[in-house]
């Protein structure tokens, strides 16, 4: 379970971030909200990379930025940047020593990955020739570097054509059969209505809503609703 | 200490792909055996040969330093490669110190490059093998340590180009700051002026200490004291250095 309490991120004064609190504990949590919402800064801060001015993030019970949340957790930021003269083996090879897994065969482990996320052809070729949307696959396999239980993906389908969309989907659906517990930043409310089973809201750093979908859509289209609690929230 | 390593060995290749640093080999390379030539100009005068030599050496080193320390690591922070770095369970101090190490390892690299054409050279004029030559060597690489240990920390608090700016004018300062002092007691400046310039002393590190150029080239024994100290300095002075650098990024928003 991923707990977020009271999660407060201050920038020059203004919280971008503001009173965050919430469980998540479903296999394909979607959080929702517009461009500068702060999704993007509650996932750093799980991750570690951004402190929390205030507040707590818990993985199952431990710090969610300790060594040992850590391990279990993968992330693919937005808009994924690499070494651009690695070949996506070596850089896929690269996380898996930082992962520090062991057992197995580590190589055939993450050609596997590559192979999941659609990107095997090109994994010796470096990545300053990839497209946005190859990018987007290899920094989608190296969050499954590692087998983690969580995984937190930034806006991961972005620069991906639909084909590449439809593929990504089926492998987040997959996982969520494995058991993994995804936690998937957005804008694109389509993605949410397809594959995830709770969402969340968030609008200028505050939650708006958090729980299933069905009940947030009440039988309107979950644009409408989108837009009309956002509005609504601008109003008060 | 794995992860330190992990980091080092991935910027260790990383650098050792980059066209510039092949370029400055090249040329480094070129300028010593130019010193062929050179011999025969100057009559095969060994001094003259060995201070072109230590000295290139010194310099193509330097500006290495001085583009390994003010690039590598402010381009993975910048280009945000430390996304993914960081989201493992790699602490920052981790991170940095292996960037530190891999550069390290990089310089010695291009030092023991260098210096095998230097000394062979030395040979090939009848110079036999150039221990103090060697020393020096390994002394300008102490001081390259430093300098690299310094444009990263500098560049944990500012941009590329500001590092290579500060970076460089510690470089030119830490060249000075010994006669600073003399100078000072020489013009007779006293009071606050004169613990103003003994601050500066302190604070920027003293780079002649790793200077035995001139000791090597008249073959004069360099006293086991003075690498020691070298040695000594050049140690805690990177730890102070990566110690502070860590302690900045540990706090910087990424």
């Amino acid at each position: 379970m991923v707990e977020f309490s009271h999660l407060t991120k201050t920038y020059k004064k203004r919280n971008v971030v503001d009173d965050f609190s919430l469980a998540v504990d479903v296999p394909i949590f979607g959080f929702l909200g517009q461009n500068g919402a702060g999704k993007t800064t509650v996932m750093k801060m799980i991750v570690g990379l951004l402190q929390p001015t205030a507040g707590a993030i818990m993985l199952d019970g431990k710090a969610s930025c300790d060594v040992a949340s850590k391990r279990r957790m993968g992330y693919m930021p937005e808009t994924p940047y690499f070494y651009e003269r690695m070949t996506g083996l070596a850089f896929m090879r690269f996380c898996d020593e930082l992962v520090g897994a062991r057992g197995g065969n580590r190589t055939a482990h993450y050609e596997a990955l590559l192979k999941r996320t659609g990107i095997y052809e090109a994994r010796n070729a470096e990545v300053r020739t990839y497209s946005k949307g190859m990018r987007q696959r290899l920094g989608f396999a190296q969050a499954l570097v590692g087998d983690p239980e969580y995984l937190f993906l930034d806006e991961p389908l972005d620069g991906l054509d639909p084909l590449g969309r439809r593929e990504m989907k089926e492998v987040m659906l997959t996982l969520k059969k494995e058991g993994r517990k995804i936690f998937l930043n957005t804008h694109i409310l389509y993605d949410v209505e397809e594959v995830c089973d709770e969402m969340g809201v968030i609008h200028e750093g505050r939650l708006l809503y958090a729980g299933s979908v069905k009940k947030f859509c009440a039988g309107k289209p979950l644009e409408e609703q989108f837009v009309a609690t956002v509005i609504a929230q601008g109003k008060t | 200490m794995r992860n330190i390593f992990i980091v080092a060995k991935n910027t260790f290749k990383l650098e050792l792909r980059d066209k510039i640093l092949y370029g400055i080999i090249v040329f480094a390379l070129l300028y010593i055996f130019f010193e062929l030539f050179l011999a025969d100009l100057v009559l095969k005068e060994l001094p003259m040969v060995k201070s072109f030599g230590l000295t290139g050496i010194y310099f193509f080193n330097a500006i290495i330093a001085l583009f390994l320390g003010t690039t590598s690591f402010f381009k993975d922070v910048d280009r945000k490669v430390v996304y993914f770095i960081l989201s493992k369970p790699v602490s920052r101090a981790q991170f940095l110190l292996g960037k530190f190490v891999g550069l390290c390892a990089v310089l010695l690299l291009t030092t023991a490059i260098l210096g095998v054409a230097y000394l062979g050279l030395i040979a090939y004029n009848h110079g036999g093998f150039d221990a103090l030559g060697l020393l020096a060597i390994v002394m300008q690489y102490l001081e390259m340590a430093l300098f690299i240990a310094f444009a990263l920390f500098v560049s944990t608090f500012s941009s590329s180009l500001l590092s290579i700016v500060y970076t460089s004018a510690v470089f030119f300062l830490g060249h000075i700051v010994s006669s600073l002092v003399a100078d000072a007691q020489v013009i007779g400046i006293t009071g606050i002026q004169y613990r103003f310039v003994q601050v500066f002393y302190y604070i920027f590190p003293n780079l002649e200490k790793f200077d035995v150029r001139a000791l090597a080239i008249h073959n004069v024994a360099v006293p086991l004291t003075s690498f020691a100290f070298a040695l000594t300095y050049a140690v805690v002075y990177v730890a102070f250095l990566l110690a502070a650098s860590v302690w900045i990024f540990t706090k910087k928003e990424i």
